[in-house]
C-alpha cells in the first residue's frame, strides 16, 4: 500500500553500507602497500648509492679500534698541557660472554608516562631522555661501573689547568646512523646553531651552558670549547651533551624542529625505525628503535627496542604479566608482593638498586619568615631535634615496605664523593626533647604541648604536595610522631601547580618533596648556597651558612678531583650538622624484567639496554629448569 | 524557521566568548595561575639563571601580560576576522607574525638615567637579495639577530630588577617586594631615588647594561619590522582594509606544556575518543531504548523488573573498579587473558592486512581491524554498562505516560494492532524526552573518559585535558573549552529543531 521503511529496507541499507566500507578499506590497504613499497625502493636506492660510492659502513670503525697505531697522533693538542687519552667506549658487561647469548629479537619497555616528544635538547621529560639516550651519543659519559667521566665520541681531551678551555679529539671513523661521518663541525653546529640558536626552544639546556664562550673547530676531528668562567662542572656539562647531525637538522627550519615530535637522529647504537619529517612518530603510538647497523662501536645484540606507555600501575603490571612488555617499573607494594609469590623468580628478574639517578626525599624546614612570622626552624637545635624525633627507619618500613635506604644528605650514595662515614641521625626522641628544651621549647603549662618563653605553642603548617596515597601516609606518620613530643603539625594538601608559587614566595613552614638526581656530582649551589635564597631561587629552606657557601664555592672551582672530594666531604659534614632538611630516603630503582632477557646488569649509572639480549627459547628454558 | 536558526546562531557567538572568558578567568584565579608549569624552570641552575630563563619564557608566551590582554590576544588569534598587519606563511606552514614591541626599560626618569640613542635605520631595503629563497634565508638571519638581542635585553632587564631588590633590602623597604620576592616597579618609583643607598652603584651599572641592550634590541627590531614589511613570505588570509583588517584561518596556538600546536594535539587524540564513543553510544541506544519500550509495554512483568534492576545495579558500579577488575581478571594472563591489556594495536599489527587473512610472513592473523576491535572491547564495555539505566528508565516513563492517554485507548478501540499502537502512536509521542537526552550525550562523544583512558592506556581527549589542567596550559584548555562549548550549543540548537520535527505542536514561527 505505502512505501514504509521496513525491516528489509534496513537490512539492505546496512549491507550496502558494509560493502562501501569494505571498498574504502581495500583502497586504504592498497595505499598502505604502496607506501611500504615506496619505502623499500627508497631504502634499496640508498643502499645502491652507498655501494656505488664504495663506502661500506661499520667496518672501518672497528678496524680502526683494533689496529690502533702504537704512537698516538698528538699534533692536534695544545703544547705543554697533558693529554687525557680515553679508553674506547664499549659494553660495560659483554653480552657475548653471558650464558644463553643470542642475537636478534625485540625488547619492550613499558613507561609510566608519555613523552610528549623525543627531539634532543627540546624534550625535557625523563622518558624522552631515556629514548634519546639510546639514539644519540655524547662526547663523554659516566662509566657505568666506576662513574668516572669518560670519553664516548671523544678519544682524548686536554683541560686548561686554569679551567678556561677544553680541547677534545674525536675518534676516527665515527658515523651517524645514516652513514654520514661525524666530525668536529657537527659538534660546533650542535652548540652554536642548535642549542644556542635563539629561535630554538632549547632554552632549558641553553641556560645551563651559558659559561661556554666559544666553540672552535681546530681540524675535522678536533674541537675546542672556550669558557668565560672556570668551573669544575665545565667538563661534564659540556661534553655530556648529545652531538647531533648537522646535515640532517640544518635542512629543517627551527620552527619545524620545535613543533616536531619524532625528529631524532644521532650516532648511537639504535636509530628510529621510521624517521620521516612528513610522517613522524606521535605520542600515543608505540615508539620503535631498530639497531643501527652502521654503529661505530660494538654491535648491540637486540634488533629492536620498543617503548610503550601504560599510565595506570595495575594495568602496567597486568600488561607486563601478559607479555605485552619485557620491563616495567613496579610500585613499592607491587615489588614486595610479587617477589614473595611462589614461582615469580622462575619467570622474572626483580631488580632493585641505588644508582646515580636515585633521588632523595626530605622534609624542608623554612628557616626564614612565613607571612611575616619567624618559624621556629631558624634554630639549628630545633632542626636537629625534628630529625631526632622522627623514626625514619620505621617510616621506610611502614610506608615504602622497606624499599629504599635512609638518606643522610644530598649526595647520592653511589657517588665517588659520597661521605660514607657520615651516618643518618638516629631516632632518639629523648635527645630531641632535650635539644628543644635547650632552644626554649618546653611544656610550660602541662597540656602536653611545647611552648616557648613568650607562651607561643610549637605549631607549624606542613605542606603536602599532590594527592596520592603515599604522600598522605607520610604526612600522617610525621604528624603522629611530632604529636608525641608535643609539637602540633597541621597538614595542608596542595596542588602541584600551586607548589612553585609557594616555594618562590617561601610561604610555608615545612614541606615534603624529593630531588631527582642525574649525575654523581651535581652542583649544590642551586639548592644550598645562600645566594640561591635570592630571586625565588631553589634554596627555599632559606638556609644560610657561610661555611657551607665556602665549601660549595670550593666544589665549584676546584678542578682537581682529590681536592674537590675534600670540599665535598666538608660540605656534607656541615649539612649533616645543620640539618637544613630532614633527609628521609634514597629511592632505589626497581625493575621487573623477563627472565629471557639476558645481561641485565644493575650498573651504578642505571641500566644499559644496548647490552641486553633476548635468549633463544631453548636456552631460556635451560636455566629455569636448572 | 530559518529566521529562528539564524537568530540562534547569532546568539552563539557571545555565548561562546562568555564561556571561554569565564573558564580563562577561573584558570587565572586558580592557585598557580596561568602557565605555572611553563614558568617553573627545570634542571640544575643558579637562581639568577633561573630568573632570566623564567623572564624569557614568560615573554615568549606572553604570560606576564595582564589577564585580559592574554585573553583578547587568544581571541584575536582564534577569530577569522583579524586586525593589524597580515601574518605571513612560510613554506613549512609556520605562521609569522609582525615583530613584537620591545617593552620599555623601567624607571628611567626616576633614576635620572639617560637612554642611549637608538641607532638610525639604514637607508634602503632590509632584504637585499633578489631571489625569494635568499630573501627568506636573509629574513631568518635578521629574525634570529632580533631574537637574541631581545633575549639579551630581557635578561639585562631582569638583572636590573634583581639589583633593585638589593636596593630595596638596603633601604629596608621589604614592602617594595611582592609575595615572590620580586620587585614591584611602581612601588619603587613612588619614592625618590636615593643615591646614598649602598646598592645604588649596582643599580646604576645594571641600568647601563639594560639601556645598551635595549638600544640594540630596538635597532634590531626596527630592521626586522622593515624586513617583515618587505614580505619575504606569502601573506596569509585576505585583506579587507589593507594594514588594519583582514580575514584569515583561525589559529588555536601552541600548547606550551607540550610545545606542540594545539590543533595537532587534538587531531591526535580526538579520533581515538571518537572511535570509542561512536561504538559505545549506539550500543547504549540500541539496547536501552528497545528494552525501555518492552518494559513499558509489559509494565510489571518479570522482564520489566529484571531489566530495571540489572541496569540500576550496573549503573551503580564505579567505572574505576570495573575497569581495574576487567584488566586484572579478563585481560591479565595471570587469570583469563582473553583480551589485550593496553593500547589499541598489537605490536605487529602495523604490518597486517586490514581483514583477517594470511599475512606476508605466511602466518594467519586476525587482521588490523579485528585487532583494533578486540582491543577496544573492554574499554567500550566499561563506557557502555553504566549508560543503560537512565535511558531505558526515561523511555519507559515517557511511554507509560502515553499509554494512559485517551488517543491510545481510541486507537485500541478502533482495533489497531498492538504493535502499531506501541511503535507508531506511543513511541513517536515519547520521543521528546529522548531528544533532550540526546543533547547531553552528543557533546560527551567528544570528551573522553579520564578513568577509562588511564586504565586501558588509550591516548584520548580525557588524558589530554587532564594534563592541560594540571599544567595550567592556557592554549590547550581554552581550545578544548571552545570546542566543547561550540558542540554543546550546536547540540542544543539541533535538539530544538528536532522538537519541531518530532512534534507538530512545536513551532518557531
Amino acid at each position: 500500500m505505502n512505501n514504509r521503511f521496513g525491516f528489509k529496507d534496513f537490512i539492505q541499507i546496512v549491507l550496502l553500507g558494509a560493502v562501501l566500507v569494505l571498498v574504502w578499506m581495500s583502497m586504504l590497504q592498497r595505499d598502505r602497500e604502496w607506501v611500504l613499497q615506496r619505502d623499500i625502493l627508497d631504502k634499496l636506492g640508498a643502499v645502491e648509492k652507498k655501494l656505488a660510492s664504495g663506502m661500506v659502513a661499520a667496518a672501518p670503525a672497528r678496524e680502526g679500534g683494533s689496529t690502533r697505531p702504537a704512537v698516538r697522533d698528538e699534533s692536534w693538542a695544545r703544547a705543554g698541557v697533558p693529554i687525557e687519552w680515553q679508553e674506547p667506549w664499549g659494553f660495560a658487561s659483554d653480552p657475548a660472554s653471558q650464558p644463553g647469548f643470542s642475537e636478534g629479537g625485540e625488547f619492550t619497555e613499558i613507561f609510566e608516562g608519555q613523552p610528549p616528544k623525543i627531539t634532543p635538547n627540546i624534550a625535557s621529560d625523563v622518558y624522552g631522555r631515556r629514548v634519546i639516550d639510546r639514539v644519540c651519543d655524547s662526547l663523554g659519559a659516566y662509566d657505568p661501573r666506576t662513574l668516572r667521566f669518560r670519553g664516548v665520541l671523544a678519544a682524548a681531551w686536554q683541560q686548561d689547568p686554569a679551567g678556561m678551555w677544553i680541547r677534545v679529539r674525536l675518534h676516527e671513523g665515527l658515523r651517524f646512523s645514516d652513514g654520514e661521518p661525524l666530525t668536529a663541525e657537527d659538534v660546533r653546529w650542535t652548540f652554536d646553531d642548535y642549542i644556542f640558536n635563539p629561535s630554538m626552544e632549547t632554552e632549558r639546556v641553553r641556560a645551563t651552558l651559558d659559561q661556554i664562550e666559544d666553540v672552535k673547530v681546530i681540524d675535522p676531528l678536533t674541537v675546542e670549547f672556550v669558557f668565560n668562567k672556570s668551573l669544575s662542572f665545565n667538563l661534564t656539562y659540556t661534553l655530556g651533551n648529545y652531538v647531533l647531525p648537522k646535515h640532517f637538522y640544518s635542512k629543517l627550519q627551527a620552527s619545524q624542529i620545535n613543533s616536531a615530535t619524532g625528529l631524532l637522529m644521532g650516532s648511537g647504537p639504535f636509530k628510529l625505525e621510521r624517521l620521516d619529517p612528513e610522517n613522524q612518530w606521535a605520542p600515543g603510538q608505540d615508539l620503535v628503535l631498530v639497531r643501527n647497523e652502521s654503529y661505530w662501536g660494538p654491535r648491540p645484540p637486540l634488533e629492536r627496542l620498543r617503548f610503550k606507555v601504560v599510565a595506570d600501575s595495575t594495568s602496567r603490571l597486568a600488561a607486563y604479566q601478559s607479555n605485552e612488555g619485557d620491563m616495567i617499573t613496579p610500585t613499592s607494594p607491587q615489588f614486595v608482593k610479587k617477589t614473595k609469590e611462589p614461582g615469580w623468580d622462575g619467570k622474572n628478574q626483580s631488580l632493585r638498586w641505588v644508582n646515580m639517578r636515585s633521588g632523595y626525599s626530605f622534609i624542608c624546614w623554612n628557616q626564614g619568615k612565613n607571612a611575616g612570622r619567624q618559624t621556629p626552624f631558624a634554630d639549628k637545635r630545633v632542626r636537629q631535634a625534628m630529625t631526632l624525633c622522627l623514626d625514619r627507619e620505621r617510616m621506610l618500613k611502614d610506608i615504602w615496605e622497606g624499599v629504599g635506604v635512609l638518606s643522610q644528605g644530598p649526595v647520592n650514595p653511589e657517588s665517588p664523593v659520597f661521605a660514607s662515614e657520615i651516618k643518618p641521625w638516629a631516632f632518639d626522641p629523648e635527645r630531641g626533647k632535650a635539644l628543644l628544651a635547650e632552644a626554649g621549647w618546653k611544656d610550660r603549662n602541662g597540656d602536653g604541648i611545647l611552648e616557648n618563653e613568650k607562651g607561643d605553642v610549637f605549631e607549624f603548617e606542613f605542606i603536602r604536595p599532590g594527592s596520592d596515597e603515599i604522600s598522605e601516609r607520610i604526612s600522617t606518620f610525621i604528624k603522629d610522631h611530632y604529636a608525641r613530643v608535643g609539637i602540633v603539625m597541621k597538614v595542608k594538601p596542595i596542588d602541584w601547580a600551586a607548589m612553585s608559587d609557594i616555594l618562590k614566595a617561601r610561604s610555608y613552614d615545612a614541606l615534603t618533596m624529593a630531588w631527582a638526581a642525574s649525575a654523581p656530582e651535581s652542583d649544590p649551589r642551586q639548592i644550598f648556597h645562600s645566594e640561591s635564597i635570592k630571586e625565588g631561587g631553589d634554596n627555599f629552606a632559606q638556609w644560610s651558612s657561610p661555611a657551607a657557601d665556602k665549601a660549595i664555592d670550593g666544589i665549584r672551582l676546584t678542578i682537581d678531583f682529590e681536592k674537590r672530594r675534600q670540599a665535598w666531604q666538608e660540605f656534607q659534614a656541615i649539612i649533616h650538622d645543620e640539618q637544613p632538611y630532614t633527609f628521609i630516603r634514597v629511592a632505589p630503582w626497581a625493575r621487573f624484567v623477563k627472565k629471557e632477557i639476558g645481561n641485565v646488569q644493575m650498573h651504578k649509572s642505571g641500566l644499559e639496554p644496548w647490552e641486553f639480549f633476548r635468549a633463544a627459547p631453548a636456552a631460556a628454558a635451560a636455566p629455569s629448569a636448572g | 524557521m530559518v529566521n529562528y536558526i539564524a537568530r540562534r546562531l547569532l546568539f552563539m557567538l557571545p555565548t561562546v566568548i562568555g564561556i571561554t572568558f569565564v573558564v580563562f578567568l577561573l584558570l587565572a584565579l586558580s592557585p598557580g595561575g596561568i602557565g605555572a608549569a611553563a614558568s617553573a624552570a627545570g634542571g640544575q641552575q643558579d637562581a639568577s639563571k633561573a630568573a632570566i630563563l623564567e623572564a624569557y619564557l614568560q615573554d615568549r608566551y606572553g604570560l606576564n601580560d595582564p589577564v585580559l590582554v592574554q585573553y583578547v590576544r587568544w581571541l584575536h588569534r582564534l577569530s577569522p576576522v583579524k586586525f593589524g598587519t597580515r601574518d605571513q606563511i612560510t613554506p613549512a606552514g609556520e605562521r609569522l607574525q609582525a615583530p613584537k614591541e620591545i617593552p620599555d626599560p623601567p624607571l628611567v626618569t626616576w633614576g635620572g638615567f639617560t637612554l642611549p640613542q637608538v641607532p638610525a635605520e639604514a637607508v634602503g631595503p632590509a632584504l637585499k637579495a633578489a631571489v625569494e629563497d635568499e630573501r627568506q634565508r636573509e629574513y631568518r638571519r635578521i629574525s634570529n639577530d632580533a631574537l637574541s638581542a631581545r633575549s639579551r635585553y630581557l635578561g639585562a632587564k631582569r638583572e636590573f630588577e634583581s639589583a633593585l631588590v638589593e636596593y630595596a633590602r638596603a633601604a629596608d623597604r621589604e614592602d617594595w617586594l611582592d609575595a615572590k620576592g620580586k620587585i614591584v616597579i611602581e612601588r619603587v618609583g613612588d619614592a625618590p631615588a636615593d643615591r646614598a643607598n649602598t646598592a645604588w652603584p649596582a643599580v646604576e651599572a645594571a641600568f647601563g647594561k639594560m639601556a645598551s641592550t635595549w638600544s640594540e634590541a630596538m635597532a634590531k627590531r626596527a630592521v626586522l619590522a622593515k624586513a617583515f614589511a618587505e614580505l619575504p613570505f606569502p601573506e596569509a588570509g585576505l585583506p579587507v582594509i589593507p594594514g588594519t583588517l583582514w580575514v584569515g584561518t583561525p589559529d588555536l596556538g601552541t600548547a606550551f606544556s607540550k610545545s606542540r600546536p594545539v590543533g595537532d594535539l587534538i587531531t591526535d587524540a580526538l579520533p581515538v575518543t571518537l572511535l570509542l564513543n561512536l561504538i559505545a553510544f549506539p550500543i547504549i541506544y540500541l539496547v536501552a531504548i528497545p528494552s525501555g519500550i518492552l518494559a513499558s509495554a509489559r509494565a510489571g512483568s518479570w522482564f520489566d523488573k529484571f531489566s530495571g534492576a540489572t541496569y540500576v545495579a550496573l549503573w551503580s558500579v564505579p567505572t574505576v573498579w570495573a575497569g581495574v577488575l576487567a584488566v586484572g581478571y579478563l585481560a591479565s594472563d595471570e587469570y583469563l587473558g582473553w583480551f589485550p591489556v593496553s593500547g589499541l594495536h598489537d605490536r605487529a599489527a602495523d604490518a597486517w592486512t586490514f581483514l583477517p587473512g594470511v599475512q606476508a610472513d605466511g602466518s594467519w592473523q586476525i587482521g588490523w581491524i579485528t585487532d583494533v576491535l578486540w582491543h577496544i572491547v573492554l574499554p567500550v564495555a566499561c563506557l557502555v554498562y553504566g549508560g543503560f539505566a537512565v535511558l531505558s528508565k526515561q523511555t519507559r516513563a515517557a511511554m507509560l505516560d502515553n499509554f494512559n492517554a485517551d488517543y491510545v485507548r481510541t486507537a485500541k478501540a478502533k482495533g489497531v494492532a498492538r504493535r502499531d499502537v506501541v511503535i507508531h502512536h506511543v513511541f513517536r509521542n515519547s520521543l521528546l524526552p529522548l531528544i533532550t537526552m540526546f543533547v547531553t550525550v552528543f557533546p560527551a562523544t567528544l570528551a573522553g573518559s579520564v578513568v577509562i583512558e588511564r586504565i586501558f592506556s588509550v591516548p584520548g581527549m580525557g588524558s589530554l585535558i587532564l594534563d592541560a589542567i594540571s599544567q595550567r596550559d592556557r592554549e590547550l584548555i581554552l581550545a578544548n573549552t571552545f570546542m566543547i562549548a561550540c558542540v554543546n550549543l550546536t547540540a542544543l540548537l539541533l535538539a530544538d529543531i528536532l522538537y519541531a520535527v518530532a512534534d507538530p505542536r512545536v513551532s518557531y514561527e
